[in-house]
């Protein structure tokens, strides 16, 4: 056992035997090697099997557990969903406190929020309020992923574009601190209600989430109300048989598709901006050219039939795809209205309006994130870019230009620039630059794919003076930390240190992947880690 | 030719796993909710990840890198698992990879390294090989058959009842061989040669006896003349649809016969106003998918070949997801008697939950068998039906003793009764 015996006993009494294990054959199940991050560098090398797995139910219990970690000096990792390679643990003798039995929920219609614990997943919620005529944002990372988690981590979605990130959604809840101490925040901070966020002194919420959120770093949120949105009323149909399974859209007139194809990706840009100023539409996005051979393929062994062509080649500057989504939240009149505003911005841009299925099978209540490893075995996206939409293509652009010399081993995607879409009715708009390689690792200059990642596009991003999100938790604090300043490596520790002095609860991310680049002899260290950035 | 049951066939599947729990979840766009969420029973019974199938993927690989050994818990993770599919077809929703025959093949590999199966699978086992079926019962397989019952000497359809029906659900043999004589269509048995189809050796990992069943029970197909296969048990059908096949690397289509499940004779003849239900029933029930007739029904196809950059198969392979399963012939037949008001549970189709009996869990876990068909009878009266109805006799076994032992008042039917009560 790699915890004293005094210490499991402890955790075992709190939660019953049934729900802690140090058996070594489970532990084998919690070694990293899931969702974002898996087979990068830090995936590959870093994770370790834990010593302890606790399924803790309610937040007296994870108080206990976390209160056992400190008394004994063992370190721990909350994770709900597991999607994401920072969150396994990366330090010997570690405790695992797996989220999943947490997963009650209620939904406060008249306040219009759910009330989740961490084990809830998008799915889930979205049913229960779509029941309701209401809806939450199934974000990116996929409907199996926690609500909970996700929105204390930024959590964008596609459907962000009307209603901003989700974490500024985030309302009352319960947070047990590293050291177990319990914080209600919001309107639980003086009731038992989590309906509102805000409460008596400092607004917590911002130390909590930050940009991207902690990773476990700042102990564990146990309980959290979201925000729902109101939707329409007619509700969605699921038919069909695996993998053929969509939501079919109701007759009455309240959401539509519509993919337009555009002259140019410039127009594509504009007219975004256009749609937002309009405050129409539910949705607006991009299409990379590689999603629309996935969707036509019916396995890996057809996608490559269809983008080993030369038409695939030159779609990626000759076809530009739009897709936008229309409701009408009070009224099939309301959809009718933006309609004919749509049209009017898309024919001032001599758009085509091409066909697309009714029915919904990849943003509203299924995300299929986890289509975007079919290709090759292996996906990241390396960067999020949050600016104005034009600037963040500008940067997509230039990252496809750089991105041959790493092609391969990454996959040659013809320079596709990224998927963009606008949030906050064109306030906000974002970019995820997409790269997939093969992870076989008989694969020449695999490595190539980590320098990318971690030290490459934070690079450019820095040079061009694009912010990256995915910087925050993807890349080496090192390096990003000394370039945008202030020096926010230190802002972290200074956090950290005020609340887990002993650093027992998980380390703050990135620090995983300075370690990784920290000890790798690919890394240009001088050019790059140590360059002096304020110089420029 | 190539061992479909050689673990190191599946070694990309296994690393290639991304833990999305496709594998756990009821697909994201049926998902009905909190509860009824997860589809894996043996996830849903022990909760650690280890339970769930991309833990199992796991943990195999750390066994065949060395990592880990043999322990007793390695086993019951392995086989406290009831193969049921439900992992295979959330997985191939958005990737192409084959989880269940990683499950499978670990299975065999226990076997081979002299660890597994469980010491009930090896008495299950011991029976089949002793006594022809599954119980070690000494009786006659035929002691099912009833004098009305017109079995015909020759004929070009086999009836092969399975061992739960000839011996302890033999309602259903009944029942089917009675349906089959209404619609009119010639059958016969294999008579004294009738036996186990040896699906609970294949299923515990026990696969050299698995195959000589196969071969066996094969040529006593082929020396009757009959081309076509009737089941009324979930388990045998796949068993020779797609298990035979599959330990054989064939083709289904090349096996030289036809196997179809009763409910697909008689929706096909329903549907074409050929057979038609005279007699009403009064009962709200609702239909419960056997695994292995339903996402895992498709026919085995065969592939060998290679794989290249970026995982690229070649030849292309022809994946089983579970799409064109045995689904609607048993709703299309069970809509049309008067009076049954059919409804679904929040977990159908290629989403169901398994009754628990299978893969050898009711022989070597019976708590866990018994806890999960109780966990589906929850779903039962949560759409506030008094009956369950199913296509596989131990479907309807382990719901009945889930029913009776937890005083559920739910009532586990098959549907070939059904079908005669009402014809």
């Amino acid at each position: 056992m790699g915890i004293p015996q005094e210490a499991y006993k402890a955790m075992e009494d709190i939660v019953g035997s049934q729900y802690i294990t140090d058996d070594q054959v489970i532990a084998q199940a919690y070694v990293g090697r899931l969702g974002h991050g898996k087979d990068t560098g830090i995936d590959l090398e870093m994770n370790v099997p834990p010593a302890v797995i606790v399924l803790p139910r309610t937040t007296k219990e994870v108080q206990g557990i976390l209160k056992i970690a400190h008394r004994y000096k063992i370190n721990y990792v909350p994770a709900s969903s597991f999607w994401i390679s920072h969150c396994a643990p990366k330090r010997p003798n570690s405790i695992v406190l797996d989220l999943k039995r947490m997963n009650d929920l209620e939904i406060d219609e008249e306040n219009m929020c759910a009330i989740c614990g961490p084990g809830v997943i998008f799915s889930q919620l979205q049913e229960e309020a779509i029941k309701r005529g209401m809806y939450t944002t199934t974000p990116g990372g996929g409907s199996q992923v926690s609500v909970v988690a996700n929105h204390i981590n930024w959590g964008l979605s596609p459907l962000n574009y009307r209603n901003g990130v989700p974490g500024r959604r985030v309302l009352g809840g319960e947070w047990v601190l590293p050291d177990g101490e319990l914080l209600r925040i919001g309107s639980m901070s003086t009731s038992d209600d989590p309906f509102w966020g805000e409460g008596p002194g400092p607004d917590l919420r911002g130390l909590l989430r930050g940009w991207i959120g902690w990773f476990g770093a700042m102990g564990v949120v146990t309980k959290l109300a979201v925000k729902l949105l109101p939707f329409h009323d007619e509700g969605l149909k699921p038919v069909g048989i695996s993998p053929h399974t969509t939501l079919q859209f109701p007759e009455k007139k309240r959401i539509r598709w519509y993919n337009f194809v555009m002259p140019t990706r410039e127009s594509l840009v504009e007219c975004m901006y256009d749609i937002g100023k309009a405050e129409i539409a539910a949705a607006l996005t991009k299409v990379p050219q590689q999603w629309r051979y996935i969707a036509k393929a019916g396995c890996r062994e057809d996608f490559w039939e269809g983008w080993n062509t030369n038409e695939a080649r030159k779609s990626i500057n000759n076809i530009h795809i739009c897709r936008v989504m229309l409701v009408g939240y009070a009224s099939e009149e309301q959809l009718e209205y933006e309609e004919r505003v749509l049209m009017d911005i898309m024919d001032s841009y001599g758009a085509k309006l091409g066909r697309t299925r009714q029915s919904d099978n990849s943003w509203i209540k299924n995300a299929d994130s986890a289509t975007m490893w079919m290709m090759t075995g292996a996906y990241t996206s390396v960067q999020v870019t949050v600016d104005t939409v034009d600037c963040g293509v500008k940067g997509g652009e230039g990252l496809a230009r750089e991105k041959p010399a790493f092609t391969p081993p990454l996959m040659d995607d013809y320079g596709e620039p990224g998927w963009f879409q606008v949030s906050e009715i064109g306030h906000m708009g974002y970019i995820e630059f997409l790269q997939y390689w093969d992870p076989n690792p008989n694969q020449e200059n695999l490595y190539k794919k980590d320098e990318w990642n971690y030290i490459k596009v934070p690079t450019l991003d820095a040079e061009w003076g694009m912010f990256n999100a995915f910087n925050m938790y993807a890349s080496p604090m090192n390096l990003t930390g000394k370039a945008y300043g202030p020096e926010c490596r230190k802002w972290f520790e200074k956090v950290k240190a005020e609340f887990d002095p002993d650093k027992i609860s998980n380390d703050p991310i990135p620090w995983d992947v300075d370690e990784y680049v920290d000890k790798v002899d690919w890394v240009n260290k001088e050019d790059y880690i140590n360059r002096d950035w304020s110089k420029g | 030719m190539k061992d479909n049951y050689d673990i190191n066939n599946y070694t990309y599947d296994m690393d290639r796993c991304i833990g999305c729990k496709g594998c756990v979840w009821v697909d994201h766009v049926y998902m009905p909710g909190v509860r009824y969420g997860v589809k894996c029973p043996s996830n849903a019974y022990k909760l650690f990840d280890g339970y769930a199938p991309m833990g199992r993927e796991k943990i195999g690989k750390a066994l065949l890198e060395g990592r880990i050994d043999y322990t007793p818990e390695y086993l019951d993770v392995m086989y406290m698992c009831q193969l049921c599919g439900a992992c295979d077809a959330g997985c191939k929703r958005n990737l192409d990879l084959e989880p269940l025959s990683v499950l499978e093949s670990l299975r065999v590999k226990a076997v081979k390294d002299g660890k597994g199966p469980m010491p009930a699978h090896k008495k299950v086992a011991q029976n089949i090989a002793e006594k022809g079926n599954r119980y070690g019962a000494a009786e006659k397989r035929s002691g099912w058959i009833t004098k009305d019952t017109k079995i015909s000497d020759k004929a070009d359809m086999v009836y092969f009842p399975g061992c739960s029906a000839s011996y302890v659900e033999k309602g259903i043999a009944q029942a089917t061989g009675k349906i089959l004589n209404k619609a009119g269509i010639n059958f016969m048995t294999l008579g004294d040669k009738d036996t186990c189809c040896g699906h609970p050796v294949a299923t515990s990992g026990m696969l050299d006896e698995a195959k000589a069943i196969a071969r066996k029970n094969i040529d006593i197909l082929k020396a009757t003349g009959a081309t076509t296969l009737v089941t009324s048990c979930a388990e045998c059908y796949n068993t020779w649809k797609v298990i035979y096949p599959k330990m054989l690397s064939k083709n289904f289509a090349d096996m030289g016969y036809q196997v179809i499940h009763l409910v697909e004779v008689v929706s096909k003849l329903v549907n074409e106003g050929k057979f038609t239900f005279s007699k009403p029933m009064n009962i709200r029930a609702a239909y419960h998918d056997p695994c292995r007739m339903a996402r895992q029904g498709e026919p085995w196809v065969e592939w060998e070949g290679t794989r290249g950059q970026w995982g690229i198969l070649t030849p292309k392979k022809e994946y089983r997801r579970g799409t064109f399963g045995v689904y609607q012939q048993p709703r299309d037949i069970l809509n049309k008697i008067q009076g049954l008001d059919l409804v679904e549970m929040p977990r159908m189709k290629e989403n169901a939950f398994c009754c628990g009996a299978g893969g050898g869990v009711m022989d070597a876990y019976p708590d866990f068998a018994m806890w999960a068909a109780t966990e589906r009878l929850t779903e039962v009266q949560s759409v506030a039906a008094e009956a369950v109805i199913s296509a596989c006799p131990y479907c309807k076994k382990v719901f009945n003793e889930a029913s009776k032992a937890n005083n559920m008042n739910i009532k586990a039917y098959d549907i070939t009764e059904i079908i005669l009560a009402c014809m």
